[in-house]
């Protein structure tokens, strides 16, 4: 029984992905010598093993475009060794995964955030990679990355790329409201109090249904929301990532200044966390001077913007702080390959694999060496290293945190309680204890 | 029972057998599986842990249930008549005699045919409420704006209002059905009698439709209880909890915390509702078994 549906979920993804090829506009087929990285990582194939893996994942068209080159490598480093692409919707993507999970037909890989890694981790659905990873392999990455991939201390993915917000501003509107220069080093972003000054600049300015910024907390994007704990230096887990650290003086300095923006008129009031409409959308519209976004967006700010634009770095407090974005690959404990598995999760976060991935679709890398040498961007190169910089402000620690297991759970109970302090007018002390009561409730499920 | 007798009940069992396969398969079976799961704790994989009615005491103290519940019943309070009344007075414009009626038809017809994430994204572009066409025109009327996505009354009304426009097509048609099947004589008989055409309407056109009314009432009430679609694309349940409604709830917590069980203890409170209000129209309704 269990054969006939792995070989029905075999047939159904191959019919997928050649569904996808044919309709991405621009889709390069694999096998093309010219799209495949430069050169296969030599360690990729010595004691290379055969056999046909799954791997489902959710992604734009160059997003795509860049697994298919690597998976095209990885194929032609590992003769006998195939992948078999299935590239879904991200609406369908964890519904499905849950789904395949529940009834043995999970792909042996797939993509995911890493708010979602510690929830499966912390419910046995992923695979244990510890003895299928060269034992030095979590030198290769950042600490914050290699953290974000931990559960109960042992690796179960590798981190293939992240992503952390910026500002995105539009240059006409600054220099509307005489504002001629913006931050150029991290050491220089803007402070909360200097952010402000901005805001208020820009709103003076601004006609009646214009705003100066919007945040980009929507669609299932709350988590966001923590760069402002974290750059006030908070916690919303203490180190067991149990307890609830988040009634705390960071904590009220962040909900205190983020509702502020709607108190004060700062962000529209269709902006907030449950809003349908999302940050870039009123950027791109013009609805806002500045919006917070991350690399991933600049593709479609390139083509859907139809304005002058740059980027500088997301304010900090007592210091510097971003959203741990991107997505991990991970293998499913129930899967029979596993040392295949953790070759080809090897293999996509080799350095070539990996700068080819992140250049191509404007995401930041998760290796220490691609980050010491910077990255270009194919679109906007020279922004690349803001958003580089910008991703080392995120510490291990929040790392941490984000992918604890109970993080699907705590993001429903930050946006229910962010939205009541934003649009409600539900008190900081309220919100904060709230919070707190909701994040113990979701860490002792 | 004779040979003949038997032979009959046979085939009309094969007849039947492909459908109760179907409804046994894909309703009865799933319907069993989400009331045993709405006695369990799980966490979205394995089996669950037996919790009796915990779940359902839960639902007991839990606010945004109370307030999704709520808004189901405002929503199908306020959508179920809006549609019964302009469906039926849209499909007694479609079917005398006006200019372009097919145009007409067609053009009311044509949202029942799209799909409803589809219609609430069309929603969104009318109702955004910075760059949405609604906002526009009022600003261009020299009106005030309105919040249509920030303040829950007008979120709300933005719901009810494409839900009704997504939905009057398939009442209009049915109700245009209904009245091509009233006897013309009857209206030439209350015109003998010195009926006015309001009276007409009351008095013929309203109680000759009644079977269209009845089935109308029931599957509107059921499409609103389970109303998601609109809701989640449109506003995502807020501003806060002003439109969230018991599926989206639902979702919440099925899909998005993997609270299953929960998720499963509010679907059987939905069905049991649903089961309980087509009942007492059943039973109190005197215009179902008539015939137009």
């Amino acid at each position: 029984m269990q054969l006939n549906r792995r070989q029905l979920l075999g047939a159904f993804g191959t019919a997928s992905v050649t569904a996808a090829l044919t309709s991405c506009a621009g889709f390069t087929r694999s096998g093309s010598d010219a799209q495949a990285p430069a050169s296969a990582p030599s360690g990729s194939s010595s004691g290379s093993v055969s056999g046909e893996l799954t791997f489902t994942t959710w992604g734009s068209d160059s997003e795509l475009a860049g697994f298919e080159r690597a998976i095209a490598a990885f194929q032609s480093a590992n003769p006998g060794a195939t992948v078999a692409l299935n590239a879904v919707p991200f609406e369908q993507m964890f519904p499905n995964i849950d789904a395949q999970l529940q009834s043995d037909t999970a792909p042996d890989i797939f993509r995911v955030d890493y708010d979602n890694l510690g929830t499966y981790a912390g419910r046995g659905q992923l695979l244990d990679l510890t003895d299928y990873l060269d034992g030095a392999i979590g030198d290769d990455f950042t600490e914050s990355m290699w953290q974000a991939v931990q559960f109960d201390g042992a690796p179960h993915g590798l981190p293939h790329h992240t992503d952390t917000s910026t500002i995105l501003y539009n240059i006409s509107a600054f220099e509307a409201a005489g504002i001629t220069s913006v931050p150029d080093t991290l050491d220089s972003a803007w402070t909360w109090e200097e952010f402000e000054q901005v805001a208020l600049t820009l709103q003076a300015q601004l006609p009646d249904g214009r705003y100066p910024f919007a945040y980009n907390w929507q669609g299932q994007g709350v988590t966001r929301w923590l760069s402002w704990l974290f750059q006030a230096d908070g916690r919303f887990l203490d180190e067991d990532l149990v307890t609830p650290a988040i009634d705390s003086e960071a904590g009220r300095a962040a909900v205190d200044f983020t509702a502020s923006f709607f108190a004060r008129g700062l962000v529209p009031e269709n902006s907030s966390v449950k809003s349908t409409t999302f940050a870039s959308d009123l950027f791109f519209s013009e609805t806002v001077a500045m919006t917070f976004a991350g690399a991933f967006l600049l593709p479609s700010a390139d083509s859907l913007a139809p304005f002058e634009w740059g980027a500088t770095f997301s304010p900090r407090n007592v210091r510097g702080g971003g959203d741990l974005g991107g997505n991990a690959l991970v293998a499913t404990a129930g899967t029979t390959k596993p040392e295949l598995a953790a070759q080809f999760l090897t293999f996509m976060t080799q350095q070539e694999t990996m700068n080819d991935f992140c250049a191509g679709a404007s995401l930041l890398p998760t290796r220490r060496d691609l980050v010491d040498a910077g990255i270009e961007f194919e679109i906007r190169p020279e922004l690349s290293t803001v958003f580089v910089q910008q991703a080392t402000t995120v510490q291990g620690a929040d790392a941490a945190q984000v992918a604890s297991a109970s993080m699907a759970a705590i993001n429903l109970v930050l946006s229910d309680q962010l939205e009541q302090a934003f649009v409600a007018g539900q008190s900081t002390d309220d919100t904060l204890a709230n919070m707190s009561a909701g994040i113990a409730e979701a860490t002792a499920r | 029972m004779t040979r003949q007798a038997v032979r009959d009940s046979v085939t009309g069992y094969l007849f039947l057998g492909p459908n109760i396969l179907l409804l046994g398969l894909f309703l009865f079976l799933p319907l069993g599986w989400a009331i045993l799961l709405s006695l369990q704790q799980t966490n979205g994989f394995g089996a669950g842990e037996f919790v009796g009615l915990a779940n359902y005491s839960r639902l007991l103290g839990d606010p945004v249930f109370w307030r999704s519940t709520g808004n189901t019943a405002l929503f199908t309070a306020l959508v179920v008549p809006i549609s019964l009344a302009l469906g039926l007075g849209l499909a007694v414009l479609m079917n005398s005699v006006i200019p372009a009626r097919g145009l007409f038809r067609t053009v009311i017809v044509l949202p029942m045919v799209i799909s409803g994430v589809a219609t609430a994204l069309i929603g969104v572009l009318i109702f955004d409420q910075n760059v949405g066409i609604a906002n526009k025109l009022l600003r261009a009327l020299g009106v005030g704006t309105v919040p249509w996505q920030s303040e829950g009354v007008a979120a709300f009304a933005s719901v009810v209002l494409v839900t009704v426009w997504w939905r009057v097509g398939l009442t209009m048609l049915v109700y245009l059905a209904g009245l091509q099947n009233v006897p013309p004589e009857l209206y030439e008989a209350a015109r003998i009698d010195g009926a006015g055409l309001w009276a007409q309407f009351r008095h013929v056109t309203v109680p000759m439709v009644g079977p269209a009314t009845f089935f109308l009432l029931v599957i509107n009430v059921i499409y609103s209880f389970q109303v998601f679609d609109v809701v989640y694309v449109l506003t995502g349940g807020g501003p806060g909890y002003s439109t969230s409604v018991l599926v989206t709830y639902a979702y919440e917590n099925g899909f998005m915390i993997r609270d299953q069980g929960y998720a499963a203890a509010i679907g059987v409170v939905l069905l049991a509702l649903t089961l309980a209000f087509t009942a007492i129209l059943w039973r109190t309704s005197r215009t179902r078994d008539l015939v137009g």
